[in-house]
This record gives C-alpha cells, sequence and structure tokens, in this order.
C-alpha cells in the first residue's frame, strides 16, 4: 500500500504500468468501456498483483481514463444523459455491496468469476455483430 | 420500454452494473453496453458513450470504499490510469470514425481471449 504522502514514489512508476495504463485507455475509449478488462489480466499476468489488488486498482484507474473519454464522447454529443443518471443512481448502491464482497473473497473463485463473466459478454456480443 | 418504467429499469440495472463492477474491478461498460443496445435499443455509439458516463461515477464511488478497506493501492492506480488518459482520447476518437459492427467483434474476440486465459489459470494454475 502506496499513502498520498510518499512523495517520492509518486514520480516513479515502473515502465509496465505505463504500458498497462496506455493499453487500458486505449482500448477504453475504443470500446466504451472503462478499460478494466484490459488492465486487470495485465496486472495479474505481467505486473503480479493479486487479483483482488488488480480490481482495485483497475477501478482507481479507470476514473481519470473514463474522465477523459467522456469529455471525447461529450463533445461529440452523443450521450443520453438521463439514462446515464438513471444507471449511475443504481450503480452507485451496487458499488457499495460488490467492494464488500471483492473485499472478502477468496482470490481463486474471484479469478473464475472474472473469467467467466468476460467469457458470457463475449458469447453475447458475438451473437449480436452476427 | 419508456418514461418512468424505462428509467425504473435502468436504475435497478444500474445497481447490478454498481454490484458487478466493484467486484470485478471493471467500470461495468462490458454490463450496460449489451443492455443498452439490445434492451432499450440505443444505437452502439450512443451506448458506449452513456455507459462512461455511469462508469465515472460508478469507479469513485467503488475507489473509494476500496480505499476505507485498504484494498489495492488508489496513488498508483491514478498514476495508471493519468498515462492512460491520452490513449482514452485517442481511442474514443477512434470509434467515432468506426462503423458499430467492427468495434462488436474487435470487442468480443479481446474478451473471448482474455476469458479463455483466466478460467484457464482459475482451474491449473498453482
Amino acid at each position: 500500500m502506496a499513502t498520498w504522502s510518499s512523495a517520492s514514489r509518486l514520480l516513479v512508476i515502473e515502465p509496465r504500468y505505463i504500458a498497462i495504463g496506455a493499453l487500458g485507455g486505449v482500448l477504453s475509449g475504443l470500446l466504451g468501456v472503462g478499460g478494466g478488462i484490459v488492465m486487470v489480466p495485465l496486472l495479474v499476468l505481467w505486473a503480479r498483483a493479486t487479483q483482488r489488488d488488480a480490481h482495485a486498482i483497475s477501478l482507481g484507474a479507470i476514473i481519470p481514463i473514463s474522465a477523459a473519454s467522456v469529455l471525447t464522447y461529450g463533445v461529440a454529443g452523443k450521450v443520453h444523459v438521463l439514462a446515464a443518471i438513471a444507471l449511475a443512481a443504481g450503480s452507485i448502491v451496487g458499488a457499495r455491496i460488490g467492494t464488500s464482497a471483492l473485499a472478502r473473497i477468496e482470490e481463486r473463485p474471484l479469478k473464475l468469476v472474472f473469467g467467466l463473466f468476460l467469457g458470457a459478454v463475449a458469447v453475447a456480443m458475438l451473437v449480436q455483430a452476427a | 420500454m419508456t418514461g418512468v418504467v424505462l428509467y425504473a429499469v435502468l436504475a435497478a440495472f444500474g445497481v447490478v452494473v454498481g454490484g458487478a463492477s466493484g467486484l470485478l474491478g471493471v467500470g461495468g461498460g462490458t454490463l450496460m453496453v449489451p443492455f443498452l443496445t439490445l434492451a432499450v435499443g440505443m444505437s452502439q455509439h450512443a451506448a458506449e458513450a452513456t455507459s462512461l458516463l455511469v462508469v465515472l461515477p460508478t469507479a469513485i464511488v467503488a475507489s473509494f470504499f476500496l480505499r476505507r478497506r485498504k484494498v489495492g493501492d488508489l496513488a498508483l492506480a491514478l498514476r495508471i490510469g493519468l498515462l492512460g488518459t491520452l490513449g482514452g482520447v485517442g481511442g474514443a476518437l477512434l470509434a467515432l470514425a468506426l462503423p458499430g459492427n467492427v468495434l462488436r467483434i474487435v470487442f468480443a474476440c479481446f474478451l473471448i481471449i482474455v476469458s479463455v486465459r483466466l478460467v484457464r489459470d482459475s482451474l491449473v494454475a498453482r
């Protein structure tokens, strides 16, 4: 755990974290997701983070990445603001429940749930595109 | 779906999205984009833009709770995210220039690769 007071560490970041952030950012903007589906696997398989920490770090990294993408899309006028407000009202409640579960779940079931989640979404999207 | 019913359904679905987001460490776009296109009938580009607007507050709230529980490393996370921001702007501009169906197929293929890798690791590793 780093702290905000460790100023020297704020100036130092490993190259692989730069790559993880950049890949997450590009795919976030390209695909309309927060980039977590890119960053979580890279954090686990490449940066050797635990699955739990990878999920938490991914969520933190999504904050500036999605903020930048929102601005880009907002300029293009594609956002449905009322739908977003309704979804966000629910998701803020859900986030509390989900993070509470993340703090408690074991490593391997977490990895399995995450992998199955991605597989299910992929199948759904291929069916839709066909 | 229209009017009040639509927004009630969206809020309820938002709870599911937030729960999945907090547990899985993703913004929730992987759930919202298919839902907004298939169930609500938005275009692919509109669904992606709208989901990004939900991802932002969800990630902020989730990060707040995780920091309070001392899970992860928010300082590192924000640094990674700031580095990814330029990539995010470039990717979003690219998305506006591409047809929606190409995005779907690219997205799905990527998810399958990640899924197979993680499920294999969870069952075989160690």
